[in-house]
């Protein structure tokens, strides 16, 4: 009798492991640990989904996703993926903009990285608090327009936007940079202690209360002098 | 130009016998791999592959399945890998396309539209596609195979995509495969799941978007266009059957004729290339330019196969005179046609009538013909710019006309009696018989019995009227419809008070049926001409 398994004898029938494996399984553990603490921080910091922008509020967040991210190994790969998973429907079931900005600036100002580049032009949200509280020695380039409190609170970082943004740029920066390269909303540079904004579009409205640094629009000074835009 | 064994030469007879000796001798070394290679990859139904020597600026192709080697490639390889172990590479490669990424027509063209919904241009999202699969392909033998892949790719010339993509497999495969740079791009490429056919949209988009600088790297320099060293995925590779079962699947999982007519316009040329055409006269042969609306109706409804009762029909006795047959002695004299038999009583040139009994209305069964009245009135949805109902249900009745040989009338209205109407006699040219229920008009909606009244014939068609009941002059159809015997499947799209007003009226009547499409799943419930009793009282 003919063995109808016999042209399979040779057929080596333990699975071959290869680098590919490994790094998305990495990858997935990783990506599972971030996501997990995303959504650690909002059930902690939005118990009724409701999240009002104080300071308090802001500061508590902040440090419950400083103290989430630096148990984690990650890098600006998986950043950028957390974005990705952010925007799209399936592995986090809901998008809290506030609280997911502090969340991402806390991975970025946390990495090892100095120079970290976001893509999230494709993106169909937007994404507040980006940039908070950058340190010294840290670039950020944000590609795609952002939404509301870009850079707040900024502390000696440089953060790039290339594309537009919302209201309250560098809402109470400290010092550091912001170049925008598209247009800004209204209160910009609100409570600013220090550091420059470049603005190279409209402002659509500059903070009345600004305590220090300088604000251009075009390269042109446009603050600390008593002048306003649109 | 293929040769005596199946080979594929130039147009020149080869000379010298070394030349033969050599083609022999890939012949033989090919014979024996495709044995190994089919028993690695579980016996795909593929046929022998051959060996071409005219290819120059490609590995391989596969048209309509066969795998076609490059000799000059073969040649140029085995000066730094054995012969043997480049044709398996080649193999390998091209088989894992088959068996496993894109495996079908449908998988092709669903990743060249997440692609292209990422790079928004036609020749960079065909490219980052064919990149795709091939990652995928050669990962899954590399993986799962024992091939020789690697060790070609090691000696093979690249341009600045493949590079990338070369740094990606050193990555991947951890082999050695002399890529120097592209750090980040392969890091970045690398974290995308490539066996892991779930995900493959998502993947496709990220891959796209990872590559998506290099690729308007080759689009300024103009090497985009360039095939790759492996070869292009294109169409050719799929058979007529494959490409109609492709597009029926793209047109069901898409659902939305604007998607679908984005993906399928763009690849107008190379459906056409690849041979696509049906013998129905519904394809886009030569001179008949593509309209992918109508493609898209004719695919999906093609997914639905609506069950039509069929009318009892009988032999009428009476023999007619059906073809020609050659006239051979002993066959009586009176059926010769002396028209086409040149005038001359001689056996195999004598031609006579062949004559067949006629049909009617009795205990047998048969499917009448059909007129499908359609709304496309401003109520109703346009069917270029969202899936309607309306025109899906029209071509799925249509379809089933057709399919159980009977001929198809079309009566589209909006506002008859303003020139909103369009109708079609009868017929079973199906790309007619689309065109003309794909048709919108918008306006109001105001039909004109006449019009209807123009295609009904003695045989008693059967009417299919699909509309949302909104016609300003529904009583004269009400009333249309009661006076006259035929099947009426009528369709209604939504539910208003002309619905109501129209089911009251109508819904005593046993040649009638009525049925609502609220959905695209709605439209399978529709039996035609499905009667209550309706045949057995008459009889």
């Amino acid at each position: 009798m003919i063995n109808p398994f016999e042209d399979f004898r040779e057929y080596p029938y333990k699975k071959k492991e290869i680098p590919l494996d490994r790094i998305v399984r990495a990858k997935e553990k990783i990506m599972d640990e971030i996501v997990e603490g995303y959504l650690k921080l909002v059930e902690e910091e939005v118990k009724d989904l409701v999240w009002l922008v104080e300071h308090s509020r802001l500061v508590r967040a902040y440090s419950a996703a400083i103290r989430t991210v630096e148990k984690l190994d990650y890098d600006i790969d998986d950043i950028e993926e957390l974005c990705l998973e952010l925007d799209r429907e399936g592995r986090i079931p809901y998008l809290i903009s506030g609280p997911a900005g502090i969340y991402l600036s806390a991975l970025c100002n946390n990495a090892g990285e100095e120079n970290i580049r976001l893509r999230l032009h494709e993106l169909k949200r937007t994404f507040h608090f980006l940039g908070y509280r950058l340190p010294q020695g840290k670039t950020l380039i944000l590609q795609g327009d952002v939404g509301d409190f870009i850079g707040a609170g900024l502390s000696g970082g440089k953060l790039v936007v290339e594309g537009s943004t919302g209201n309250w740029a560098g809402a109470g920066m400290m010092d550091g940079e912001i170049h925008i390269t598209g247009h800004t909303g209204r209160n910009m540079g609100e409570w600013m202690g220090g550091g420059e904004i470049h603005v190279e579009g409209y402002i659509g409205g500059i903070g009345k209360s600004i305590r220090g640094g300088r604000i251009y629009q075009q390269g042109n000074l446009i603050r600390p002098y008593d002048r306003t835009t649109r | 130009m293929i040769g005596p064994r199946g080979r594929k030469k130039k147009g020149k007879a080869t000379a010298s016998g070394t030349m033969e000796n050599e083609e022999h001798k890939y012949d033989l070394m090919l014979k024996d791999i495709w044995a190994k290679v089919r028993t690695k990859h579980f016996f795909p139904e593929m046929p022998n592959p051959t060996i071409s020597d005219s290819m120059d600026r490609v590995a391989m192709e596969t048209k309509s399945k066969q795998i076609t080697l490059s000799q000059p490639f073969i040649e140029e390889a085995a000066k730094r890998l054995q012969p043997e172990r480049v044709i398996e590479a080649l193999l390998d490669h091209g088989v894992a396309h088959y068996t496993y990424c894109p495996w079908d027509f449908h998988t092709h063209l669903m990743l060249y539209q997440e692609a292209k919904k990422v790079l928004k241009d036609k020749e960079m999202a065909q490219k980052s596609t064919d990149y795709f699969m091939d990652v995928v392909a050669d990962t899954h033998c590399f993986k799962e195979k024992e091939t020789p892949i690697s060790d070609l790719y090691c000696h093979m010339d690249r341009g600045i995509l493949d590079e990338a993509i070369h740094a990606l497999y050193q990555r991947i495969w951890g082999k050695d495969l002399s890529v120097q740079g592209y750090e980040e791009i392969s890091r970045k490429l690398s974290r995308i799941p490539y066996l892991d056919r779930k995900p493959w949209p998502d993947s496709i988009r990220r891959f796209s978007k990872i590559i998506q600088g290099l690729l308007e790297l080759e689009k300024k320099s103009g090497t985009l266009n360039q095939p790759s060293p492996m070869g292009q995925n294109d169409f050719g590779r799929y058979t007529e059957q494959e490409l109609d079962q492709g597009l029926k699947e793209f047109a069901m999982s898409t659902g939305n004729p604007g998607s679908f007519s984005e993906v399928v316009t763009d690849f107008e040329e190379e459906l056409q290339e690849a041979g696509f055409n049906t013998s129905s006269g519904m394809g886009f042969g030569p001179g008949s330019p593509l309209d992918a609306d109508i493609l898209f109706y004719m695919k999906l409804a093609e997914n639905y196969s609506l069950p039509i009762k069929r009318t009892p029909i009988e032999k009428s006795g009476s023999l007619y005179p059906v073809s020609h047959s050659p006239w051979e002695l002993g066959k009586p004299f009176r059926d010769i046609d002396p028209w086409t038999s040149f005038g001359k009583i001689m056996p195999a040139i004598t031609q006579i009538w062949e004559r067949r009994e006629g049909d009617t209305f009795g205990e047998e069964e048969g499917t009448p013909n059909c007129i499908v009245a359609i709304d496309s009135s401003g109520s109703m949805t346009n069917p270029r710019q969202q899936l309607s109902y309306a025109v899906l249900g029209a071509a799925c009745a249509s379809d089933a006309y057709l399919r159980n040989d009977a001929k198809v009338a079309v009566y589209n209205f909006s506002d008859a009696q303003h020139g909103g109407r369009k109708t079609l006699d009868y017929t079973r040219h199906r790309k007619q018989i689309y065109q003309s229920v794909c048709h919108y008009f918008g306006g109001g909606t105001r039909l004109d019995i006449k019009d209807l009244d123009s295609l009904q014939e003695p045989s008693r068609p059967d009417i299919f009227i699909i509309t949302d009941m909104q016609i300003t002059n529904l009583e004269a159809l009400i009333s249309y419809l009661n006076g006259h015997e035929n099947r009426v499947t009528a369709v209604h799209i939504g539910e208003n008070r002309h619905v109501m007003q129209f089911k009251r009226s109508m819904g005593i009547r046993k040649n009638i049926s009525i049925y609502s499409v609220q959905k695209k799943q709605d439209i399978p419930k529709i039996v035609l001409g499905k009667i209550r009793e309706y045949f057995r009282s008459v009889s």
